[in-house]
């Protein structure tokens, strides 16, 4: 696409995407979803690369995540309007895809569903080849590309303190219901601990982490316990010359049920965490 | 534009352009640091100063006319060449801090000195530019070298005399506005009461005295409370050239807003908001990207608002909200090229626009060094070409034109031979004069019309 005189080393990857987007603009026949994956993928790729700059642009980083936004919520209303799984490409087309070019982005459906799910994967198999070359993209994976994107940026450019106590919507990794207890102040200091880490760690570890649920990490630990703010008080003190490795553990906010129950899994596990804490403060 | 006509409509006839002077080292010999970043005409047009990547500012002076050949106006020498930022480190965040100059704005000159601003990603400076000619001579107590005589050699007093010299320009960093940015400055702005000006970065813009380094006000903050909420970011801004009140700033989303700091401290609120509804037959997955200005200037009348986005230049009447009241099409040619484009980036590169002194006609730049000029009377354009080969001195410039197949003209280019990677960004217009200022990365080209001196 670049001017013809100026000759340029291209890896395999560049080749295949400049050969792919070469494609997008000249070819009508290429069926929506498709370009539109193409698209998606793209975005994508340009985020990661972005992601491991040290300073990405902010400007561009905002434009591409508004491009995917814009396809995510496209692609969520289609799947919401189908009840069954649409294979990541092709529907058959008696009525063609409008093109980029002429009618914008309209939700066209198939005319039905069976017929659908049998061509799926007839189409499929010979759109094959162009299909390897993307990557099948999770709306998770997106969302947090987005979110890990921005927020990374946040900490990057602006030394005012995080503003990140503030529950976002849906793009956080799922949370644990098996505590049972109120998980709004789990997900309030999950992310508070989760900021933490992520104005102290590279901006690759971040998404890592985030990519992880959480609780993956404290998995042996139970955090059930700091939800209840009965134990704590009376198991404080016979423990006050540790106290100073308590500290920490006073970032997570004080409880708000409790149970006889509660209270003997707080005692061991309040020791086991003790433990662990000295270790970690080396004392 | 393309012909000269004589008498035409209100007796205005067709512009040729032709090369006046071209500055810069031979492509092949181009070095990042030359790639030049910023172009500004000063007031009268007589300083014509530019920012490149190494940091540096080169200042132009127009020769003054000579009565011989009225024709043959006044050419631009350089003037003074000095290093305005340099890179820096920020080890707070282990960052690198570009010396590039972004913008560079002229203030209205009022003594004998001039003054401009200069800035990089994150710094502002103010820099005296002053000319010396004279020294004085006949110290009683120093030499001509400047060494402490010997006294008992000193009988007589003596009153030191002025004596000409080689004339010496000195630029002196008078102030420096720092640490006003988080984000990366994108322009600065001079208000019409020569006191204050204000900087805009991605999402906030501030207002500073000129006198006053350590303090800034805060004017609009578009920053989220959550980042992840951010969907858009301030692009440019402008005060308007005769209202001090009043200021525009354009957004990634192609709107624009014109506050008005009377109504409150922090404007956030706009007192009209520009936006042009989305044409719904021009919708892609592009539309967001290429509908983000990036640039905004205000007419010289200040009735109008001129601003660039991906694919075009729109003027915009201050009483109309709901569009433009013109749009010109600068290389549609490319809405079928978008995804390539966006692959290798080119999609996010930023045109400058510029009016003449008239505001009739409005010119911005494109790609394979080819720069557009709208007339808004005639609605006539023209496309030329800021090129060594195609720009032989005083030889008029031939308009360009690109073919998108079908018939193809001799000396058309198509749309897949057009070189992506010169691009002209930057352009300016002598306020008064019909004489521009294009920037093709490493050269200055300066075009003048021969038909026209003066505007119509």
């Amino acid at each position: 696409m670049l001017g013809r005189g100026l000759k340029r080393k291209l890896s395999d990857y560049e080749e295949n995407m400049a050969g792919l987007s070469s494609a997008f603009d000249s070819s009508r026949s290429l069926p929506y979803p498709l370009k539109r994956q193409l698209v998606l993928n793209m975005c994508l790729t340009k985020l990661q690369t972005y992601k491991m700059l040290v300073e990405p642009n902010l400007h561009r980083s905002v434009l591409i995540a508004n491009t995917v936004r814009q396809i995510q919520e496209e692609m969520r209303q289609e799947s919401n309007q189908q009840p069954v799984n649409i294979c990541p490409g092709i529907t058959p087309s008696s009525h063609s895809y409008p093109g980029m070019e002429s009618s914008g982005i309209s939700l066209q459906l198939p005319s039905g569903i069976s017929q659908q799910e049998s061509s799926c994967c007839d189409l499929r198999s010979v759109e094959d080849p162009i299909e390897n070359s993307l990557l099948i993209v999770s709306d998770d994976d997106m969302s947090s590309a987005i979110s890990s994107i921005l927020k990374d940026l946040d900490f990057v450019e602006d030394i005012s303190p995080p503003t990140c106590l503030v529950p976002s919507g849906d793009d956080q990794p799922k949370f644990p219901e098996n505590t049972g207890l109120k998980l709004e102040d789990d997900r309030q200091d999950l992310k508070g601990a989760e900021c933490v880490f992520g104005s102290f760690e590279i901006s690759n570890s971040t998404s890592y982490l985030k990519d992880l649920a959480i609780d993956d990490i404290f998995e042996d630990i139970d955090t059930s316990m700091y939800d209840s703010d009965f134990c704590c008080p009376p198991l404080m003190p016979p423990r006050s010359p540790s106290l100073a490795t308590e500290e920490p553990l006073k970032t997570f906010p004080s409880c708000n049920s409790s149970s006889a129950s509660n209270i003997q899994i707080c005692r061991t596990d309040l020791s086991e965490l003790d433990h662990i804490m000295e270790i970690l403060v080396g004392s | 534009m393309s012909h000269k006509q004589a008498g035409g409509p209100a007796g205005e006839s067709a512009a040729d352009w032709c090369l006046y002077q071209l500055n810069g080292a031979a492509e092949f010999e181009v070095s990042e640091a030359d790639i030049i970043s910023t172009v500004e005409f000063n007031h009268t047009g007589e300083l014509l100063a530019t920012g490149d990547k190494g940091g540096r500012v080169v200042i132009f002076q127009r020769e003054p006319e000579s009565k011989n050949e009225p024709y043959n106006q006044g050419e631009y020498n350089v003037y003074s060449t000095f290093q305005s930022h340099e890179p820096e480190f920020d080890y707070l965040k282990s960052l690198e801090i570009e010396e590039k100059i972004n913008k560079i704005k002229w203030l209205p000159q009022q003594n004998a000195a001039h003054s401009l601003l200069s800035t990089n990603d994150k710094t502002i400076k103010l820099w005296k530019i002053t000319e010396r000619d004279k020294r004085p001579e006949g110290y009683n107590l120093k030499d001509e070298e400047g060494k402490l005589k010997d006294l008992s050699t000193v009988t007589s007093l003596q009153v030191p005399v002025l004596k000409p010299m080689d004339l010496m320009v000195e630029v002196t960093p008078r102030r420096i506005f720092a640490n006003g940015h988080t984000y990366h400055v994108n322009s600065i702005s001079v208000n019409s009461d020569c006191e204050t000006y204000m900087s805009a970065d991605d999402l906030r813009i501030n207002l500073w005295h000129l006198a006053i380094t350590d303090r800034s006000f805060n004017i609009v903050d578009i920053k989220p409370a959550n980042m992840e909420d951010l969907t858009e970011v301030i692009t440019a801004s402008e005060f308007h050239p005769h209202h001090c009140n009043l200021f525009v700033y354009s957004s990634s989303k192609g709107s624009l807003r014109l506050c008005d700091m009377r109504a409150s401290a922090l404007c956030d609120k706009h007192s009209k908001l520009y936006e042009e509804p989305e044409d719904p037959s021009n919708r892609s997955f592009f539309s967001e990207i290429i509908s983000s200005v990036s640039d905004v200037k205000f007419s010289h009348s200040g009735r109008y608002m001129l601003t660039r986005d991906y694919l075009t230049v729109k003027v915009w009447d201050l009483n109309m909200e709901t569009k433009p009241v013109e749009t010109y099409q600068v290389h549609d040619y490319l809405r079928s090229k978008l995804c390539s484009l966006y692959e290798n980036d080119c999609i996010f590169d930023k045109f400058e626009c510029a009016w003449n002194g008239s505001d009739s006609v409005i010119m911005t730049g494109a790609y394979n060094n080819f720069f557009r000029m709208f007339d808004r009377n005639t609605k006539r354009d023209v496309t030329l070409e800021a090129s060594r080969e195609s720009s032989k001195p005083r030889a008029i410039l031939k308009p360009r034109r690109v073919c998108v197949g079908g018939k193809r003209r001799k000396d058309d280019i198509s749309v897949d031979s057009l070189d992506f990677t010169k691009k002209i960004l930057h352009t300016a217009w002598h306020p008064t004069e019909n004489i521009i200022a294009i920037a093709a990365t490493n050269n200055l080209y300066i075009f003048q019309d021969k038909v026209n001196s003066e505007m119509h």
